[in-house]
């Protein structure tokens, strides 16, 4: 039967409507569609012969629609049964680097190894969570040695829903404070660059990227801005500053943000916000108050792409008394997918900037070094879950320093 | 059984002769079960709903958002009248969108109209985009910025 069901399915696939090859990927793809459909089926057939469930008269066009939905399409029940239904997807990439600065040497490198986890408790509450496995430099080292891979919980999220307008969950989130940080994450395919913008970097310190806590967050249609906030309690930076506090505040100062911005509907694709964050922080026998408002605006649609961020981090010494330091961040980022080949190409630059000033104690160089650089590289998107990326970087860390050079080529993709 | 096996075989060649594409010029009907308290979406509110930026209908009922597989027309119209997004660019958006936790799930994937059909009439909340012409009369029909399939200037064709 499932040779009878292939070949009558094949003769009526549709033959109009798509370019040539548009028309064999997509058959391709529909046929794969239709085969695991198929086998499906052919299960659910077996299932009922052997419990000897009375098949319908074929007759009818109306007992058609009386098959259970559930078992036409097992992911859908799954959607709607009250219970955990675990769904795993992942993301990788692998590098290849070569820089003119004196000490580092060229190679592969295997990005982050990332699980995305997400399960659906009942229509109303749900889980996230993700890990990666990072390449450590000194595997092999110390004793007992050191694997190869670090793991780490980078988001573990549980959110209970009334409704769109309000949403409340508890965890630990990429802290959003900052768009770059909230869209992409650890996918790297994600991201139109290979790398992220340097004030995000993953380990970096400007801005906390991680955040232990509760949020409460939501939208409403606003006359068509459609606004959106979040409002955040939690630990705030440890006393490792690029960590958030995992296994509890380092004192008895909260952390607080509150993230907003529009998505007005008379410019789809258009993202207009801003953040505020306040944390005091302890960490070298000292204490510090910190603030960092920020800003971005997004136009998303990729023709063009258009991602502009900038971050204030305002740092008072409570400890003893110095001058209040302001140390700023900010980037640009230019993309175009281009209409030609199958819209498979995308070129892109960016512009990013950081200064700390000497004033800055906690951030003083090399806590977080100055920046100021450039990003040029073009995206291939391979297939729909894979990319291929070339990128060149030009970079200078200080005024009267040498420029440094860098290529990279990067696969990443979802699986 | 074997009656079973035809029924099952008929509703696939069925499926690809008038339910897998629309024919072309055909209007395409925004169709929600039962349950949903709308009777006209705005254009907007529609995008926001494929968009997954509205979740609920209400507070107890959440949209379940039911999509034509690839290369049928629906799904063709409705990434290029709405979302102005190609097939990848849709599905690089729904990948990130859950990634973010934004959305606990993407859209069903649906390979037919009667499967369509078949879910509008047991998910409570659902809304799906089949060929006007084929919508069985016990289903909901929801207007478009005041417009029904077949109206002048209806936007999903």
């Amino acid at each position: 039967m499932k040779s009878l069901i292939i070949a009558a399915t094949l003769l009526f696939v549709p033959a109009h409507s798509l370019s040539a090859q548009q028309q064999r990927t997509t058959q391709t793809e529909t046929i794969e569609t239709l085969l695991a459909r198929i086998e499906r089926l052919e299960r659910r057939v077996a299932e009922l012969e052997g419990s000897k469930v009375q098949a319908q008269p074929a007759t009818q066009r109306t007992e058609q629609t009386q098959v259970p939905a559930e078992a036409l399409h097992p992911e859908v029940a799954q959607s709607v049964s009250e219970g955990p239904s675990l769904k795993i997807a992942g993301f990788s990439d692998f590098n290849f680097s070569g820089s003119d600065q004196k000490g580092t040497k060229s190679g592969f490198t295997e990005g982050q190894f990332v699980l995305h986890l997400n399960s659906n408790l009942t229509q109303k509450v749900s889980f996230m969570g993700e890990l990666s496995l990072t390449a450590r430099t000194d595997a092999g080292g110390g004793m007992p040695p050191v694997t190869g891979f670090n793991a780490e919980v980078e988001r573990s999220i549980i959110r209970f829903e009334h409704n769109d307008y309000l949403k409340v969950s508890f965890g630990r989130y990429h802290t959003p404070i900052n768009y770059w940080n909230t869209a992409f994450h650890h996918g790297q395919w994600l991201q139109t660059t290979v790398s992220r913008p340097e004030m995000v970097q993953f380990g970096g310190r400007f801005i906390p990227v991680h955040f232990v806590g509760g949020l409460v967050e939501g939208a409403v249609g606003a006359a068509g801005l459609n606004f959106n906030y979040n409002f955040g309690v939690g630990n705030g930076r440890g006393s490792v500053i690029s960590r958030g506090g995992d296994a509890g505040d380092i004192n008895n100062s909260r952390a607080w943000l509150v993230n907003m911005f529009i998505k007005p509907d008379k410019l789809y694709g258009l993202q207009v916000g801003g953040s505020a964050y306040r944390d005091k922080i302890s960490t070298g026998g000292r204490d510090f108050g910190e603030w960092i408002s920020s800003a971005h605006v997004v136009w998303n649609r990729e023709t063009p792409e258009v991602i502009a961020e900038f971050a204030n981090v305002r740092h008072e010494n409570l400890t003893t008394a110095s001058p209040v330091s302001n140390s700023q961040a900010y980037y640009v980022q230019t993309g175009y997918r281009l209409p030609v080949f199958d819209k498979r190409f995308k070129p892109y630059y960016r512009f990013e900037y950081i200064h700390i000033p000497r004033s800055d104690f906690l951030f003083q160089s090399p806590v977080v070094p100055n920046l100021a650089g450039s990003v040029a590289g073009l995206r291939y998107d391979l297939t729909s879950f894979a990319a291929l990326k070339f990128e060149y970087r030009n970079q200078r860390r200080d005024p009267g320093q040498p420029r440094i050079n860098s290529g990279f080529v990067q696969t990443s993709f979802t699986f | 059984m074997k009656a079973f096996g035809i029924t099952l075989i008929i509703v696939l060649i069925s499926g690809s002769i008038a339910g897998w594409t629309a024919p072309a010029g055909s209007d395409i009907a925004v169709v929600v079960s039962r349950d949903v308290p709308i009777d006209d979406l705005s254009f907007s509110e529609l995008r926001k709903i494929l968009l997954g930026d509205r979740q609920y209908w209400s507070s107890n009922l959440r949209v379940t958002l039911l999509i034509r597989a690839p290369a049928a027309r629906e799904r063709e119209v409705i990434l290029r009248n709405v979302l102005e997004m190609t097939e990848a660019q849709y599905r690089q958006y729904w990948i990130g969108k859950v990634f973010r936790a934004e959305s606990s799930s993407a859209p069903k994937s649906i390979a037919t109209n009667e499967m369509a059909f078949s879910l509008l009439n047991s998910i409570p909340g659902s809304i799906a985009f089949v060929n006007a012409s084929q919508v069985p009369k016990d289903l909901k029909v929801v207007r478009l910025g005041g417009l029904l399939p077949g109206d002048k200037g209806y936007p999903l064709n």
